[in-house]
């Protein structure tokens, strides 16, 4: 435990900081109070969470943050936080109403989430605590780039309960970044007491045993307590370099949020206390016990500051609402144009790399084309050893540990780390091995979905710039926990650019593009063909592929099969025995990207065959082809001679013994069977 | 005789029933009460001797009237006088910080030059952690009107006894 610095006093800090503390905190009070208003008057501010009662904490932590060095994570009660920090009542009240001039999202993102991204004070996410992952990457970039600065994240005390954060502690400690996380302890988690959340009765106690982390506790209700505790945790993390948390005692005093009733589980005795122990009531007591003010100077501060909300609340009203056209608006960001492969076809002959070498020469070439690029993930780099599946061998060896690095077992923390790391500047590119197979990514998917929502909740200010590789598919024995596909499942959410490539040139060339270009893509690699001769090919040295290009990997006129991944290759033996023995000329598309998708070359190719099937490795139901396929049926009914048929894996999971994975998994005499038929129809 | 003031804040319950208990077992004694919630520096350091009172809030803080008065206080001397504490808390709901604030408030005192007497065994209490703990003794008496009333009357009776013989 850190002892606290005693700078601040009653009777010691000179009169223009307490006013301007005063200032800031009758504001806050003000507009913490109106709040409510807005909504009974529908106007809007649906969700307001009112931070009365951890007026001293909220002060301290906007007063501590500066915006030329640290980055913000304030959570949904921080409203006088972000005052603090330097929001006006304009900017605040412009996020209540959800404005097309609101600062942290034009109206996007629920009310009361204040954010003003130029400043670093970052648009974070409802999911409670899920920033201190991003407050923990950008003290990664902090601690890479020699930066003087801290990453406050803040947040209750009940969300620490959540295991990302202790993974986001964990990483801290480890990596000795410089992160303060506040927990602001109010005792409650909406009704839930604080005694249902874990046994110690302060929760940052908890982390007692994690090395590389200090403590302070102290009064969040009480301003000069916690200007001192943030105050000193601010010097301590700049000159230990190592994360401290200060857990800051507050009361609740109103409801956890508009819609909660807390006469509904606080008797009155509580109810009455909380009122008592009103910390701007508190401050403004001794700033007149103390003769630091008179009573008349504190009125005329509050006259004032109504005028400054009655004249606020005029300006937001009359701002312009969003307008609805703009919904598709920085849903993904434009990738990186592709000058010299327009398509994502080249004639390059010769020399034929495999899948593997495809992607670890890539990597290498853009690990020294862009000094800003970063890998990690579990199984990294050790010696000889570079991913588990050696994908990034030589990388460490050659770009040092400050690049190339492992992570512990814990992918969400790998996720949300590089979310977070990207925030520091957007000339950073990384590259996560999201998980050691796309089987293990699942606890990542918080993370997923909140950097999903990155680019067009903050109205296109930020965007993660991330390439998330994950070895996907079965056809290796691996059963059910070594063969999942899980694209299906993921191209619903959208925001993020997915693809699969079955040939090594197409694996360079999207790998490329992704690391060039902004924003996030989920880059899954067929495992299986790591290594397969099947799927070498000649790559340029340059190659590029744009997304959403798919690639007719074989002309036919009979019938088209839509495919990607490893079934790709079965496809073409496919396509290739039907032509041998029985005539049938097909037409084999590997669609390559399935977000954004090749629309256009698809329909194409159904116009001239009038027959389809849609094949992948992944389950049938649920499967992405059903979505290939209805946008056929709806785009092209006219020219089909057939319905659409499917082929992929059954729907259950995939078993482990050979003989079970076979029958689960498509494979080129399932396929072949279908086709035939379909062509027969 | 030395002066004795006892200062709590007035506007307390079991703070309040505890002093006037205090008051009545001290008998002969003259005490004069204060009021923390406006009592000044002056008036407070024309006594020789404190009977401070105070229970324990929010985790082990103390409550705001007494964290708001010591600012106030903060600069002085206390060489050659005595301070006695009684503290308010909750062994069952509060078992990791039993009656802390009087452990404060000794802090507070003591590095100041005051004396603190009336030191109160730590007998019959069940708790994890206290603050106000000195070895085997509490820097004052502790009374749990939650939940042990029924003792409350007797450990004032004790310590006033305790305080009586160290004055
Ligand atoms: C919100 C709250 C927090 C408390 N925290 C503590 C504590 O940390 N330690 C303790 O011993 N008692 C604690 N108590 C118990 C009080 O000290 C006890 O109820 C006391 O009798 C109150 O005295 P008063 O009525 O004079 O205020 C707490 C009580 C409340 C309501
Ligand atoms: C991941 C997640 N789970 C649940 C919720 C619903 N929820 C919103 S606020 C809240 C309580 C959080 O309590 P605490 O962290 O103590 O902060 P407080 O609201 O008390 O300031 C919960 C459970 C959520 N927003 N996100």
């Amino acid at each position: 435990m850190i002892k606290t610095e005693v700078k601040y006093g009653i009777k010691t800090t000179d009169k223009a900081t307490l006013e301007k503390w005063y200032r800031l905190m009758t504001l806050g009070r003000a507009l913490d109070d109106r709040a409510p208003n807005y909504l009974k008057q529908a106007i809007g501010w649906s969700y307001h969470a009112p931070y009365a009662g951890h007026d001293g904490i909220q002060l301290a932590i906007g007063q501590a943050f500066d915006k030329n060095t640290d980055h913000l994570f304030p959570y949904y009660r921080d409203m006088l936080t972000a005052i603090s920090a330097g929001l006006t009542a304009e900017e605040i009240i412009l996020n209540g109403i959800s404005k097309a001039t609101d600062l942290a999202s034009a109206g996007r993102h629920m009310s009361n989430h204040f954010a003003k991204p130029e400043w670093n004070i970052h648009n974070v996410s409802s999911a409670t605590g899920n920033h201190t992952l991003h407050a923990v990457g950008v003290g990664r970039a902090m601690s890479r780039y020699n930066h003087k600065g801290v990453a406050i994240s803040s947040q209750g005390e009940s969300s620490v309960s959540e295991g990302y954060v202790y993974e986001a502690i964990n990483g801290a400690s480890r990596e000795k970044l410089p992160v303060i996380f506040v927990f602001q302890d109010n005792g409650y988690g909406i009704s839930v007491p604080k005694s249902d959340q874990t046994a110690n009765a302060k929760v940052a106690d908890n982390f007692r045993g994690f090395k590389n982390l200090e403590f302070i506790y102290c009064n969040g209700k009480d301003v000069f307590d916690s200007m001192n505790a943030m105050e000193t945790a601010k010097k301590y993390v700049i000159e230990n370099q190592i994360p401290v948390i200060v857990h800051a005692n507050c009361i609740r005093i109103h409801s956890h949020s508009n819609s909660d009733r807390h006469e509904l589980y606080r008797d009155d005795y509580e109810l009455n206390y909380v009122k008592e122990y009103d910390p701007l009531g508190k401050f403004r007591r001794m700033l007149l016990r103390y003769e630091r003010f008179t009573e008349a100077e504190l009125l005329a501060i509050e006259q004032e500051i109504k005028a400054v909300v009655k004249d606020a609340h005029k300006k937001a009203l009359a701002a312009p609402d969003p307008d609805p056209k703009s919904i598709f608006d920085f849903v993904i960001p434009e990738a990186i144009k592709v000058e010299k492969y327009p398509d994502g076809i080249h004639q390059l002959t010769g020399e034929k790399k495999k899948l593997i070498e495809g992607l670890n020469e890539t990597l290498k070439a853009e690990f020294r084309h862009n000094p800003d690029t970063y890998i990690w993930g579990q199984d990294m780099a050790n010696k000889d050893k570079g991913g588990i599946f050696n994908v990034s061998k030589g990388m460490q060896q050659e770009f040092g540990v400050e690049r190339v690095f492992n992570a512990p077992i814990a992918e969400d923390f790998i996720l949300g780390t590089a979310n977070g790391m990207s925030r520091f500047n957007d000339k950073i590119r990384i590259v996560v091995e999201g998980a050691e197979f796309a089987d293990y990514f699942w606890p990542a998917m918080e993370q997923y979905i909140d950097s999903s929502h990155d680019y067009w909740r903050s109205n296109g200010a930020f965007t993660p710039n991330v390439t998330i590789r994950l070895a996907s598919g079965g056809y290796i024995g691996g059963g059910l926990y070594h063969s999942q596909n899980i694209e299906g499942s993921l191209a619903s959410i959208p925001g993020v650019r997915i693809v699969y490539p079955s040939f090594a040139d197409d694996a360079a060339g999207l790998l490329r593009s992704a690391m060039r270009s902004k924003g996030m893509t989920l880059f899954l690699e067929p495992k299986a063909l790591y290594n397969d001769p099947i799927a070498a090919t000649p790559i340029p040295d340059d190659f590029m592929v744009p997304f959403g290009k798919a690639r007719v990997r074989r002309t036919g006129k009979d019938l088209t099969i839509v495919t990607y991944g490893n079934t790709t290759h079965m496809s073409l033996e496919v396509a290739e025995k039907m032509q041998k023995e029985l005539g049938i000329s097909v037409e084999v598309i590997d669609i390559r990207s399935l977000v954004p998708l090749d629309e256009e070359s698809i329909l194409k190719s159904v116009k001239k065959t009038g027959k389809v099937l849609v094949v992948h490795e992944d389950k049938v139901f649920g499967g992405f082809g059903g979505e290939i396929a209805s946008i056929i049926t709806e785009k092209a009914f006219e020219f089909l001679d057939a319905p659409v048929k499917r082929v992929g894996s059954t729907y259950t999971p995939v078993g482990f013994n050979r003989i079970l994975e076979k029958a689960i998994l498509p494979n080129a005499d399932k396929i072949f069977d279908v086709a035939v038929k379909l062509y027969q129809y | 005789m030395s002066k004795i003031a006892i200062v709590y804040s007035f506007h307390t319950q079991n703070t309040k029933k505890a002093a006037e208990m205090v008051v009545k077992k001290m008998g002969k004694n003259h005490v004069e009460k204060l009021n923390v919630e406006d009592t000044s520096a002056e008036e407070f350091m024309q006594f020789d001797t404190y009977i401070l009172g105070s229970a324990t809030w929010f985790e082990g803080e103390l409550p705001n009237h007494w964290d708001e008065f010591l600012p106030s206080i903060e600069e002085r001397d206390f060489s050659g006088k005595n301070v006695a504490l009684f503290g308010l808390a909750d062994q069952v709901n509060y078992p990791d910080f039993f009656g802390d604030a009087i452990g404060r408030l000794a802090e507070f005192f003591q590095v100041r030059g005051a004396k603190i007497i009336g030191h109160y065994p730590n007998k019959d209490y069940s708790f994890t952690e206290s603050f106000a703990l000195r070895g085997d003794k509490f820097v004052g008496v502790i009374l749990d009107y939650e939940n042990q009333a029924d003792m409350a009357e007797k450990r004032i009776e004790e310590w006033v006894k305790i305080l009586d013989k160290e004055l």
